[in-house]
């Protein structure tokens, strides 16, 4: 079911007032309603994918329960690689089988071997990237004694399969979600109302700015061959503001509809783009996955502790393998290594925590300086998009060849047909300033204008928001 | 509640506004133009697709038969969005000769997003909404919910559109005459044709129906295919179901089109004089 659908519309006031009805019964029938909803939300796409999530729910449920009668450290580790092994194990098979097939036969064909591929038709499950990870913190996080593992087998079964972030995120800790399941909820005014605000922005993010921004990205990637530099760099930028929209839309909906059942996510993006160097942008971008790798991979690595060479080696592993967890494609896996190589001077130089506080704080307007560090960073993510989004590493280079040729016959190429593109660049820059505007808030309806702004965006919503196309989050692929 | 409340009202806000500027405007499609006319006498009306509105060079028919000619070939258009067109036209004007073009839109009687979006606006009119009653299964969402109707057909008449309208704007291509020429040559992208055909196609025979019933000669033909088309045999086929098509799918040089299903603005013209000449004792 997709946040932007009518089925949802009809969806989500169904369950909120089924689960504030039984509020007065306590917390388990709250939870059962929201169990039942997440089921019914996943298995709209395909319930044959449910009995993952089931299983996944049932194996750590129990590795939890035994790890905390168990004190012998081996015994312990070896519960800790059962949950391991079976949750990265269903993700490896359905997310990575093929592409381990494809690249082993390549190399072998490379000297001389011929074998034969034994690829299948594999279908990805939705989301199985993001609640394979929400269910290992939990597992992890028994083990490292820093959870007391849950007797309650519906709170844990809603931690796994809460429908607002259950396929794209904000990939949740057990320590910060898990207790909000274990106590009643009240009706909270003002939190719904918040809840209902980043919806409203979220979807505003996703229908307008993201599925308008698509079908240019998507017209000039697929023609790069025919277009000039000029077009393709307007192609890669369409591409960032799309899978910001996208991505970063989904996530304000998931939080504002959590909200609406009294729960609270984590912040998963931070203005990212007003960010003045790539360390800035990691720390804003994504941020319950960039957390997840740093608590769970980065930290057990060593960190930053260690020699010059292991920070640099850790920062490579992260990166690659957070550009790996995207899709089984080297593309994603040359997206992470290029991030790498632009945070390897900050790290370096020890200036990647200089910039931990929002930029031009109580001023209007950046510095030139800032200002400039900003577009920079902007046109450094968006030359990484590029491989994100192609189809082959090889497609990329062409891509990035043609667009560093600086063709420029025939001016404003793409604009020059009559479509949207000159009301596109006028919507990102107005959008770009009410995001500056907000930078410091979760959403533009804080102040006294709120109404005004809401009605604003209500209109860009019904007037300007792409109905008839309706397009799938990005992140669901993953 | 109060943001709920806000939405619903602009919805209904959008709705008369996005409508009114519609019902106000200078004509910017076809299907608006047939709406605005009144007692006008046409002697020869084109209905199709974009096999049509791209082929039928209107002015040069008109010249060479001496009548009235108007191309109402819509890009995208079906054979269902063709007999809307037809009873409106027939609504409130004379038609003489319908020109209908048949080639794999017998294959299919439901109306299209393409066709009929532009009648979206106007669907209180009675001729489009027992239209739209009899073929859309959307019907009471079209017609009840504010502003879905322009909702599920913004490419076509969302926001761009009614702006431009607003504004003023001239459309490219003049309804009143319809003639959208290509110009070019690429057939690097193939086409099929279907391999099967229906056994009937009920919106023909409506229409088929109509024109027997208002004294219309109709006339039905086939446009050209490139070589690069593959599944020809389905219009000998088409040719056997209905022995007063015209075939003219035939015998044109590649170089004639825009591509594999169209020709450019040269390839219009010959086809266009070579239309006439193959119908010249029939209207």
């Amino acid at each position: 079911m997709l946040f932007n659908s009518l089925d949802f519309a009809v969806f989500l006031p169904m369950v909120f007032i089924l689960h504030w009805l039984v509020s007065k019964k306590g917390c388990r029938y709250q939870n059962l309603i929201l169990v039942v909803a997440s089921y019914v939300f996943y298995g709209w796409w395909d319930w044959r994918f449910l009995l993952l999530i089931v299983f996944s729910t049932i194996v750590d449920y129990s590795v939890g329960l035994s790890l905390s009668k168990e004190d012998h450290v081996k015994k312990r580790k070896a519960l800790l690689l059962t949950s391991v092994f079976v949750n990265l194990g269903l993700l490896g098979f359905f997310k990575y089988y093929n592409f381990f097939i494809d690249n082993y036969t390549t190399v072998f064909s490379f000297f001389g071997s011929k074998i034969q591929p034994n690829s299948l038709e594999i279908i990805l499950p939705v989301g199985i990237s993001f609640y394979t990870f929400q269910t290992l913190s939990y597992t992890i996080d028994v083990y490292r004694r820093k959870l007391e593992p849950t007797k309650d087998f519906i709170a844990f079964s809603v931690f796994v399969s809460f429908f607002p972030q259950l396929v794209a995120g904000p990939i949740e800790r057990a320590t910060q979600l898990l207790p909000q399941f274990y106590k009643k909820r009240s009706f909270n005014y003002n939190q719904a109302k918040e809840g209902l605000y980043l919806i409203i922005w979220g979807l505003f993010k996703k229908m307008v700015i993201a599925d308008t921004c698509a079908k240019y990205a998507n017209d000039i990637f697929s023609k790069y061959e025919s277009m000039n530099s000029l077009s393709l760099l307007l192609g890669a930028i369409y591409f960032a503001f799309q899978i910001y929209g996208d991505f970063s839309g989904y996530s304000d909906i998931a939080i504002g509809t959590s909200r609406l059942f009294g729960v609270d996510l984590m912040k998963n993006f931070k203005y990212p783009y007003f960010s003045r160097d790539i360390a800035e942008f990691w720390r804003r971008w994504h941020i319950s996955l960039s957390t997840w790798f740093r608590d769970y991979l980065y930290i057990p690595l060593g960190g930053s502790k260690g020699t010059r060479w292991m920070n640099l080696r850790n920062v490579f592993i992260i990166f690659l393998v957070s550009g790996f967890w995207h899709g089984a494609n080297w593309t994603f896996i040359v997206w992470g290594g290029l991030n790498a190589i632009y945070f390897m001077p900050l790290l370096l130089a020890n200036k990647n925590r200089r910039h931990l506080n929002d930029v031009a704080l109580e001023r209007i307007f950046p510095s030139f300086r800032e200002f400039m560090a900003m577009l920079s960073t902007f046109l450094l993510t968006t030359l990484s998009w590029v491989f994100f989004r192609s189809n082959t590493v090889n497609e990329a280079f062409m891509y990035l060849k043609r667009l560093f040729s600086f063709n420029f016959n025939g001016g404003m190429q793409y604009l020059a047909i009559e479509r949207y593109a000159p009301e596109l660049m006028i919507l990102i820059i107005c959008f770009l300033f009410v995001e500056w505007h907000s930078r410091t808030k979760e959403h533009p309806f804080f102040d006294k204008l709120r109404y005004f702004k809401l009605m604003l965006i209500l209109l860009g919503i019904i007037t300007l928001g792409n109905y008839s196309s309706v397009n799938d989050f990005i992140y669901f692929q993953f | 509640m109060k943001t709920v409340i806000l939405f619903m009202v602009l919805l209904y806000v959008c709705d008369v506004a996005y409508t009114s500027i519609y019902l106000k405007s200078n004509p910017r499609n076809k299907l608006q133009y047939i709406l605005n006319t009144k007692n006008e006498n046409f002697d020869i009306v084109f209905l199709g697709s974009s096999r049509v509105a791209n082929h039928i060079d209107t002015k040069l028919f008109d010249s060479l038969s001496n009548k009235k000619t108007i191309n109402l070939g819509v890009q995208g258009a079906g054979l269902n969005d063709n007999l809307l067109q037809l009873r409106l036209l027939i609504e409130s004007n004379n038609v003489y000769n319908v020109f209908l073009q048949l080639d794999d839109n017998f294959e299919r009687t439901g109306p299209t997003a393409l066709g009929t979006a532009a009648a979206m606006p106007f669907i209180r009119n009675n001729v489009i909404k027992e239209h739209t009653k009899e073929y859309f299964e959307n019907f009471n969402a079209l017609y009840y919910i504010p502003f879905y109707r322009y909702a599920i057909n913004d490419p076509k008449i969302g926001f761009r559109e009614v702006f431009f309208s607003l504004m003023g704007k001239k459309p490219r291509i003049d309804p009143s005459v319809g003639y959208n020429p290509k110009f070019g040559n690429d057939l690097s992208q193939k086409g099929k044709l279907p391999k099967t055909i229906s056994r009937v196609n009920s919106i023909l025979d409506e229409i088929r129906r109509i024109c027997k019933e208002g004294n219309i000669n109709l006339i039905l033909f086939v446009s050209p295919y490139s070589s690069a088309t593959g599944n020809m045999d389905y219009i000998e086929k088409l040719k056997y179901k209905i022995p007063e098509l015209i075939d003219l799918s035939k015998g044109y040089d590649d170089e004639l089109f825009f591509n594999y299903g169209h020709l450019n603005n040269k390839g219009g013209q010959l086809f266009t004089k070579r239309l006439y000449y193959s119908t010249l004792k029939k209207i």
